[in-house]
């Protein structure tokens, strides 16, 4: 009963930072100086007649929101509009309904051209957390376990180190690395291979994934490493450890059964808080390596100034990581009996 | 109000939420009842002693006394005046003559204070000394009587330098800065060594000879307090239970829990091993009391009407009165 | 107010920190990487060979040169000089870096702050608002914000700053509140001090340290996301940071060209600043915030003596544990030992309760330790030995001592909360110790023994599938008594058991060892501080002082003709209620720490007998016959 009701309280906390994220995102392409209907349709070549047409076709026309006719500059409007007639309100309805408006630079559906790129960016950042968190944890566990080492030092100075690589730089250095060694430097897929067979399909899609989960999984690994040690010293320090010791259980056996399901618990509750930053890292890779996610989507529009495009990737980004989010607190909720369940 | 008493506590109660606040999905409006109707009086220089299990309310007792946490219900009065809900401002004047002596030194110093600018700051907060050289004598004085001997050694050395035994020192020191009337101490020498611990009584004895102080003690030990006490009050969920002078409550206490309590006190003697009253369980909690007299489940003697009606003090003496069934005629 | 006074305080804390910090290595290293970086900044014009200007004179032949003596770090895109770009850049990273953070610091932490003491509703809302920002993508957000707005350096500083202070925030609000509850600010407020004086004088110089160590954190995160951004191409057109530079090169051909050196430098100057900053905030992490560098798995120091014996008393039947002068020193790099335990010896018999008293820092939790050679791993058997029917533990391999380690010895531990694992229920860590040590145990009675266990000391069957954080301190103890039971051991060695326990549970765990005592014939070693306690139901009693033996004998003989004079103060200290006005009698002074041990006899600070042998000459143990020993030079004056 009780953990059913802790449950619901994240789910509806997820769903209204979801409501504020959407609204964050509308204003901020309304009150910001680079308005989409001044940027998109600034074109001088453009008559008045096509630019009222395009702002017709965009929404443009209607009022920001109730009493606001446009935010930058302020316009103040009428209070008295149907509220259902505001550009916020069909903005809402439009996202519920898929809807994420068109692309300025291509006209098609922005839905449709994120809809495929959030799942590459998904596989990325998956493929990338997983090898990242495996190898963290296995190196804090050596590096607690043989603190005050070489194995330790090494450990430490190392997550340090690849800490504080920026991370489009570390994907510069190992395309280069690449290009030297035959492997694909961009994109997913190499052009026409989809007419080859499954197998090689995902051959194909492995060796594109090669470098860029590499450099992924080197970034972020270091500071799994560093928590995971800290939590495991932490747990190894406590008194039911020594008790454990005096139980006569071998080390494996109190590294197994009492040391690690409790030093991983907060490294659950570092990985969902974390996953915010770890987006930045999705997108600096996407850029070095062309690889058709949110990420190179939001580097593609930002050239073409595609505001919509913009727009949808954020939500899409922000929404995603929400959810992400949540599940690990539920996980971690599931996971540790002293969570309290209020 | 009796003439002698300069603290006066009457029907005194505290009750917290039990969720601590009321959910967003929840409104649980049931109580834990800390401290659950206490009358008591002390007079000058006079040592009480606060006597029960944790969970009987003796802390949060010491909380609404100092003014830190609001009653429920229930007055209490000091020097013949309400204090009970008066404004901070004005409470300002009653904490200097009410200070507190915690029960773990470690934790009551400010690990990043010199034990000069802890001995110091009661006197900043309140403004007083005329110039830092009288400061720096009222400082030194309230050391020194403290048993930091001499001052000087001390004052510029930090918390982690000195022992249990010294901080505890530091914190009688900073309350006697300020020359209090009432010095309330809860367990003060539970967490420290038993040959330091002689060492705390016997000073906070001396205070109350040499500074007219009254000292309320508060522990669950009642073998720690007996020599220095005037009076005994047994606390138990929340209530007295029974109250009278030290000689009273430890050579004839009335009250099962109060025999009980004696009995397990330890005896630093092999040849007089003794029958002791164990009670089985652990004090219910404050939440859902037991109907009755709050004691009867635990109670080794406890007759059917124990279940039923809540006893009332039954006057045993001047001095001296309990609250059981048993002994109402 | 004479002012002098408190800065000179300050400035002697600022001495000690620095004497810390001068000593760690790591922190030293990023302090000095930085230092030479804003050196570099600092002094640029002086440094680099061209300014910026001198590209006017670009020429076709200049484009991506590789580095050569006129230019170090080779030519650009645009014909400049790759080194002096880089110097100038420097600039960029650091004025962003600090100013950026800056920001983020002051509003995380004044946000963190607020919350934290405030507590109640505003904590609430000013949390949520941290956690939802929190969980907003940074950089995506960032981007949105910079390409809707100008790309000027201002702007950069600001959207990093406004969107990096939620982990400050976080962090300054846990430790402000873990501050706040602890008993010095109750007590500040006890004297009468206000939210302004307790903020000032006990919340922040507490905070202080995080904050700082957070402070580093965030100024190396604002260097890595300007530099992301105007890789991103987000970044100021009108000044060249390390990041604007590699988005110059990457997109103009570098790559491709092979010009390495365009692409090599600018990111090992980011490199070079962030690890500077993250080595500084580690060493500052570790003076700052120190925690201990030690676990219980970190190895043992072998014990010193390698040599096998067999016992060489003859060991009789009841005979079940024999300590033979023990003695353990700790280890302290570049100091000499702490002599923590020296020379102990006693016998522990069938069914024999005996007491080991002594005050905190006498040496009785260790040597209770060594026993199973459970030590720290500074901690080092230097001499004796510990027989156990008739084996030398001492001497026994690891795989030997852990068939006997609970099978045969188990151990009680003071405070239960933590000697329980928290996140596996009581039954199934009673269970484990069965399964550990009698793989023949069948499975399916596994559970009906763990019940009868808890029945044994008195638990509900059903609380065997609870969490150790579900059981009141007395139950936790009991449960820690129903595992160490589990596997049927001859001797428990029970440490502190009943210290932080009320009077009545403390009188209820003791009836409880001392009636299991009788029905399972187990021998108990009961380590406590309180006489009284032993008084109750010893056999016989070992008062340890600094480390040695004061006195070993019958209770009895302890209690009413005591020859140590520690012993004889120490039954004076002890409220006796039988004789309630009787003034206590206290010992003046304090226990020898073990650092600092006197060198004749280790009481003779405090000893009311003392005279001039004793502060020259350790005593030796005197055997007062009837297996009554006595450290004290008194007792061979009058033997």
């Amino acid at each position: 009963m009780n953990r059913t009701r802790a449950l619901l309280k994240k789910i509806a906390w997820s769903a209204f930072t979801v409501l504020f994220v959407i609204i964050l995102n509308f204003f901020l392409f309304r009150i910001l100086p680079g308005d989409p209907a001044r940027a998109g349709i600034r074109d001088p070549r453009l008559k008045k007649e096509a630019v009222e047409m395009l702002r017709v076709r965009f929404g443009l026309d209607k009022p920001v929101i109730n009493c606001f006719e446009s935010l930058n500059p302020i316009k103040v409007g009428s209070c008295a509009v149907n509220p259902l007639d505001t550009q916020f309100f069909i903005y809402t309805r439009n996202l519920f309904q898929g809807e994420l408006g068109i692309s300025y630079h291509t006209n098609r559906p922005v839905a449709d051209i994120l809809a495929e790129r959030l799942w590459n960016t998904v596989l990325l950042i998956g493929a990338g957390q997983i090898l990242s968190i495996i190898i963290g944890v296995v190196f804090g566990i050596f590096a607690a376990w043989k603190a005050r080492t070489s194995v330790d030092y090494s450990a430490v100075i190392a997550s340090l180190l690849v800490w504080s690589l920026p991370t489009f730089w570390l994907a510069i250095l190992l395309l280069f690395w690449g290009s030297n060694n035959g492997l694909p430097l961009a994109g997913k897929s190499t052009p026409g291979s989809s007419s080859l067979p499954l197998i090689q399909q995902w051959v194909d899609i492995a060796r594109h994934m090669l470098l860029p989960t590499l450099t992924y999984t080197i970034v972020y690994m270091g500071e799994y490493t560093l928590i995971m040690r800290s939590s495991l010293m932490d747990v190894l320090s406590e008194d039911y450890i020594l008790t454990a010791k005096a139980k006569g259980l071998s080390t494996f056996q109190i590294l197994k059964d009492h040391a690690l399901k409790n030093a991983m618990l907060p490294l659950v509750t570092v990985i969902a808080i974390n996953l915010g930053f770890t987006v930045a890292g999705a997108i600096q890779i996407e850029a070095v390596f062309s690889w058709p996610g949110l990420g190179g989507a939001i580097v593609e529009a930002l050239g073409r100034r595609d505001f919509p495009v913009l727009q949808g990737a954020f939500l899409l980004i922000a929404v995603t990581v929400i959810f992400a989010n949540l599940l690990a607190d539920l996980t971690y909720s599931y996971l540790d009996p002293r969570v309290k369940v209020d | 109000m009796s003439k002698d008493a300069f603290l006066e506590v009457n029907g005194l109660k505290k009750y917290f939420d039990a969720t601590g606040r009321a959910g967003l999905f929840s409104r649980d409006t049931r109580h834990v009842h800390a401290v659950d109707g206490v009358d008591f009086t002390l007079r000058h220089s006079e040592v009480l002693a606060l006597v029960g299990e944790s969970g009987c309310g003796k802390s949060t007792l010491a909380l609404l006394l100092m003014g830190l946490e609001k009653p429920t219900a229930g007055t209490i009065h000091f020097e013949g005046r309400d204090i009970t809900h008066i404004s901070e401002h004005e409470r300002k004047d009653v904490r200097r003559k009410i200070q507190m002596i915690f029960q773990d030194p470690y934790e009551s110093l400010n690990p990043t204070q010199s034990i000069e600018e802890i001995v110091n700051e009661p006197l900043v907060v309140h403004g007083l000394g005329a110039d830092k050289k009288e400061r720096d004598e009222r400082v030194k004085k309230a050391m020194e009587d403290s048993g930091l001997k001499p001052a000087d050694v001390y004052l510029n050395r930090f918390p982690h330098e000195l022992s249990g035994g010294q901080r505890q020192r530091v914190v009688i020191a900073a309350a006697l800065v300020l020359e209090p009337e009432i010095l309330l101490a809860d367990e003060p020498v539970s967490m420290l060594d038993v040959s330091i611990r002689a060492e705390i009584i016997n000073l906070l004895a001396e205070l109350r000879i040499t500074r007219q102080i009254a000292v309320i003690f508060i522990t669950h030990d009642l073998g720690s307090v007996g020599f220095f006490a005037d009076r005994v009050a047994v606390m138990y969920l929340g209530r007295i239970v029974e109250i009278g002078t030290m000689l009273d409550v430890l050579e004839k206490p009335r009250h099962p829990y109060t025999k009980a309590l004696i009995s397990v006190i330890p005896v630093p003697n092999p040849r007089l091993r003794h029958e002791r009253i164990i009670l089985q369980g652990e004090t219910p909690n404050p939440i859902d009391l037991p109907t009755g007299c709050r004691f009867h489940p635990r109670c080794p003697v406890a007759i059917a009407t124990c279940k039923a009606s809540d006893p009332p003090f039954v006057i045993l003496s001047k001095t001296h009165k309990a609250a059981c069934l048993l002994l109402v005629k | 107010m004479n002012s002098s006074e408190p800065k000179q305080q300050w400035l002697i804390r600022l001495q000690s920190f620095w004497q810390t910090f001068s000593k760690n290595r790591i922190g030293l290293v990023g302090l000095a990487m930085l230092a030479l970086l804003i050196l570099m900044a600092i002094f640029a014009p002086l440094i680099a060979p061209y300014t910026s200007s001198s590209s006017a004179e670009f020429q076709v032949g200049d484009i991506y040169n590789p580095p050569s003596a006129s230019h170090w770090f080779g030519t650009d895109d645009a014909g400049q000089d790759i080194f002096s770009n880089f110097v100038f850049g420097a600039r960029i990273s650091l004025i962003v870096g600090f100013f950026a953070a800056f920001i983020s610091i002051i509003i995380g932490g004044v946000l963190g702050l607020v919350a934290g003491f405030l507590g109640g509703r505003w904590e609430n809302l000013l949390m949520r608002f941290t956690d939802t920002m929190l969980v907003i993508p940074d950089l995506p957000l960032m981007v949105v914000i910079i390409a809707l707005t100008k790309p000027s350096l201002l702007n950069i500083i600001f959207v990093i700053g406004l969107l990096g202070w939620t982990t400050t925030a976080r962090v300054v609000r846990s430790q402000t509140l873990a501050v706040k509850s602890r008993k010095f600010v109750l007590r500040a407020r006890a004297v009468g001090a206000g939210n302004a004086h307790i903020i000032s004088r006990h919340i922040l110089p507490l905070v202080m340290p995080i904050l700082v160590v957070q402070a580093v954190l965030v100024v190396s995160l604002a260097i890595l996301n300007e530099s992301a951004l105007s890789f991103l191409g987000l970044g100021d057109p009108t000044v060249l940071s390390w990041g604007q530079m590699l988005n110059y090169a990457f997109g103009r051909g570098a790559m491709s060209i092979g010009a390495w050196w365009a692409l090599f430098f600018p990111g090992f100057g980011i490199v070079w600043v962030v690890l500077g900053l993250t080595l500084l905030g580690q060493g500052l992490e570790q003076v700052l915030n120190p925690r201990l560098d030690t676990h219980h798995l970190m190895p043992g120091r072998p014990t010193v003596r390698k040599d096998r014996v067999e016992a060489q008393t003859k060991f009789t039947k009841e005979t079940v544990l024999e300590v033979q002068n023990l003695s353990i020193n700790y280890i302290n790099e570049g100091k000499p030992p702490a002599r923590a335990v020296e020379n102990v010896s006693f016998t522990l018999n069938a069914g024999e309760l005996i007491g080991l008293v002594g005050e905190s820092g006498c040496g009785k939790t260790t040597l209770m330790l060594s026993l199973l050679r459970l030590l720290p791993s500074a901690g080092q058997i230097v001499d004796g030995r510990v027989f156990f029917n008739g084996e030398d533990l001492t001497t026994i391999s690891d795989e030997e001592l852990n068939k006997i380690r609970w099978k045969e010895i188990s151990i009680v531990f003071q405070g239960a909360m933590n000697a329980l694992n928290p996140v596996r229920t009581v039954g199934d860590q009673i269970a484990e110790a069965i399964t550990r040590h009698m793989p023949d145990f069948p499975k399916d009675k596994i559970q009906a023994r763990v019940i009868e266990l808890l029945d044994l000391v008195g638990i509900a069957a059903d609380h065997r599938e609870h969490f150790p954080h579900q059981y009141s301190g007395g139950m936790r103890q009991r449960a820690m008594i129903a595992m160490a039971l589990a596997c049927n051991p001859q001797v428990i060695i029970a440490d502190e058991p009943t210290t932080a326990l009320d009077v009545m549970i403390q009188a209820q765990i003791l009836e409880l060892l001392d009636s299991l005592r009788k029905k399972l014939g187990l021998a108990i070693i009961f380590v406590t501080h309180d006489l009284g306690v032993v008084a109750e139901i010893c056999d016989k009693v070992l008062v340890m002082y600094g480390g040695v033996t004061a006195e070993y004998a019958e209770v009895d003989t302890i209690y009413n003709e005591p020859r140590h004079p520690y012993t004889q103060e120490l039954i004076k200290a002890f409220p006796d209620l039988t004789k309630p006005k009787k003034k206590l009698t206290s010992i003046p002074g304090y226990p020898p720490r073990l650092d600092n041990l006197p060198v004749g006899c280790r009481f003779a600070p405090r000893c009311p007998a003392v005279f001039a042998r004793c502060h020259t000459e350790q005593p030796i143990l005197h055997n007062l016959g009837n297996s009554h020993i006595a450290s004290c030079h008194l007792v061979e004056a009058s033997k």
